[in-house]
């Protein structure tokens, strides 16, 4: 049975006549990755600003582990938002001491965490002489003080330069597979379909769409095929009955596989013919693509 | 409580602007108390020679007259505690930490608790400082100590332990508010010697010494010296307990506004 970390009901935030979040609900079960996605200004923040007690709601509650919120729920939740924030003037260990004191957590986990994200060599350097990476690695072994249960990443990468994304990417999936619930802001759908189970699209302040990123990508499987003999490859691919659809690309053949299809039966019958492949992989449908099938979607609606 | 004292002494431990302003403060009460009765002696005892009348030699610092003229020169420098107090604050918000401190599990009271103990703390640091200088100065200067000589007249220093107190509310308030360190500064600046004596002469007789600052800064009055007596003027030599109960009040009130302000805003 799957339990509810965190239930979020008809949130409303207006700044003005500017409605930030509207009537947004979401319920985020435990041990997922959740990927919040949407452009600039959907209001991804200023979500999880509420529900991290940094912003008043306008209307609208939500509940962390059933309970309506308290300090001593709070601290089973950790949480990044936007750019890293620790005192300027102060070394990496003694902010997080200061975290620390904040979570009620012991001064011993301290140097397991720097370890973690690799910055135990610098942790008595101020943290105004770290690079945007080392602030960034900073922040998550911050989140990780005290144990929570969710971590909650508002944009994590943004920013760095490629090794960096890299680096805060694979730290996310390690701390991932310790069973934790993530929650993690983007507007990368990249980062989102790499690192997320679930995702939830907003687009001005409203849902648009909720659920597993397998099932929004794994309606219809991309296989890539090449091989020496193209000609006689695209010929069996064409009278395949596994086969919606081929195209060509460049060097290769794309063919989507009929639902409850994989590749290995491609495989197969491609052998059965006597034909040699020299590639077959692969290819996740872009949540990119089904991104802005969604926007275009909401934007006919509006329009 | 002891836990958010921890967080906030750390805050400010490491921080290079808040020992040398501390250490501003101490420096310059120092100076001015172990300084200036000499040199308001040499003045007097100069005048001396050429006056008719014999000038007596003044002592400032004979228990228990000290204690009211000690916290009440030292009343005209709290204001570099206040501008601690506002560049404390105001460092929260413009590096962002205090969302942080909120996103991490403190409370938005729990802020504000922390940051008045430490004001607390800063305040009753502040008064045992001065009453160390205070027993010094009072042993070297008085002819015959009694006991009761020392400690008659200690209202004084408690008050001025409030009159500090009271005064570093009103920054934090103002810091609160605005939420920028120049801006508070100069605000806190132009309210105090500006727009509150403005204010003052504008108001009914007597009405003026309700406002804020201006009842912190009347809880100790001028002492009375026997120059002033010569010219007839005669100030209070006791701690009104109106005044403390104003004084008390307007604390309270600003300690809720910050409260309200801090429940409301968006961080």
């Amino acid at each position: 049975m799957s339990e509810e970390v965190l239930v979020i009901d008809k949130l409303t935030k207006r700044y003005g006549k500017l409605k930030a979040v509207d009537e947004l609900s979401i319920t985020i079960e435990k041990g997922n990755i959740y990927g919040i996605l949407g452009p600039n200004g959907s209001g991804k923040t200023t979500t999880l600003g509420i529900v991290l007690d940094a912003i008043n709601a306008t209307s609208g509650s939500f509940k962390w582990f059933g309970e309506t919120p308290s300090k001593a729920m709070r601290k089973r939740v950790s949480a990044i938002l936007e750019t890293p924030v620790f005192y300027p003037y102060m070394s990496a260990v003694k902010n997080l001491e200061i975290i620390a004191d904040i979570k009620e957590a012991s001064y011993d986990q301290i140097p397991d965490v720097l370890k973690t994200v690799d910055l135990l060599a610098r942790k008595n350097s101020k943290f105004r002489t770290y690079s945007l990476g080392m602030k960034q690695r900073l922040a998550i072994a911050a989140a990780l003080i005290g144990n929570p249960e969710v971590l909650i990443f508002d944009e994590p990468t943004n920013g760095l330069d490629p090794h960096g994304i890299a680096e805060i990417r694979n730290l996310i999936k390690k701390i991932a597979n310790e069973g934790l619930t993530i929650v993690l802001a983007s507007h990368l759908l990249d980062e989102v379909q790499k690192v997320c189970t679930h995702v939830v699209v907003l687009e001005k302040g409203k849902k648009l769409f909720a659920g597993k990123v397998d099932e929004v990508l794994g309606s219809s499987i991309l296989v890539e095929i090449a091989g020496p003999e193209m000609d006689k490859i695209e010929a069996v691919l064409n009278k395949s009955e596994f086969v919606v659809k081929v195209e060509r690309d460049d060097k290769m053949f794309i063919a989507e596989l009929k639902t409850g299809i994989d590749s290995s039966a491609i495989n197969k019958s491609l052998v059965e013919q006597g034909i040699t492949i020299s590639h077959i992989s692969l290819r996740k449908k872009s949540l990119e693509n089904y991104f802005l099938e969604l926007l275009a979607e909401s934007h006919d609606k509006t329009s | 409580m002891i836990r958010l004292l921890k967080i906030e002494f750390k805050k400010v431990a490491y921080n290079k602007t808040f020992w040398i302003l501390l250490g501003l403060y101490a420096l310059i009460l120092g100076t001015i108390f172990f300084g200036i009765q000499s040199v308001i002696n040499e003045f007097m005892i100069d005048a001396g020679k050429k006056a008719p009348i014999p000038v007596t030699k003044i002592s400032l610092y004979e228990f228990p007259a000290i204690w009211q003229n000690l916290t009440y020169v030292a009343g005209y420098f709290k204001i570099i505690l206040a501008i601690i107090v506002i560049i404390f604050i105001t460092n929260e918000y413009s590096y962002r930490t205090i969302r942080q401190n909120i996103i991490t599990g403190l409370s938005r009271w729990d802020f504000l608790l922390s940051k008045l103990l430490m004001i607390l703390v800063i305040s009753a640091g502040a008064t045992m400082f001065l009453f160390i200088i205070g027993l010094i100065l009072g042993f070297t200067n008085t002819p015959e100590v009694t006991l009761s000589m020392m400690f008659v007249n200690l209202t004084f220093v408690f008050t001025y332990f409030l009159e500090l107190f009271a005064f570093m509310v009103f920054a934090l308030f103002l810091g609160i508010l605005t939420k920028r360190s120049g801006l508070t500064i100069g605000l806190l600046f132009l309210y105090f010697y500006i727009i509150e004596k403005y204010i003052y002469y504008k108001l009914p007789d007597g009405w003026g010494d309700y406002l804020p600052l201006r009842s912190i800064g009347n809880l100790i009055d001028i002492p009375n010296t026997s120059l002033m007596k010569i010219f007839g003027l005669n100030f209070r030599t006791f701690v009104s307990v109106q005044d403390v109960i104003v004084v008390f009040v307007y604390s309270f009130i600003f300690i809720y506004l910050m409260r309200l302000t801090l429940k409301k805003s968006d961080l």
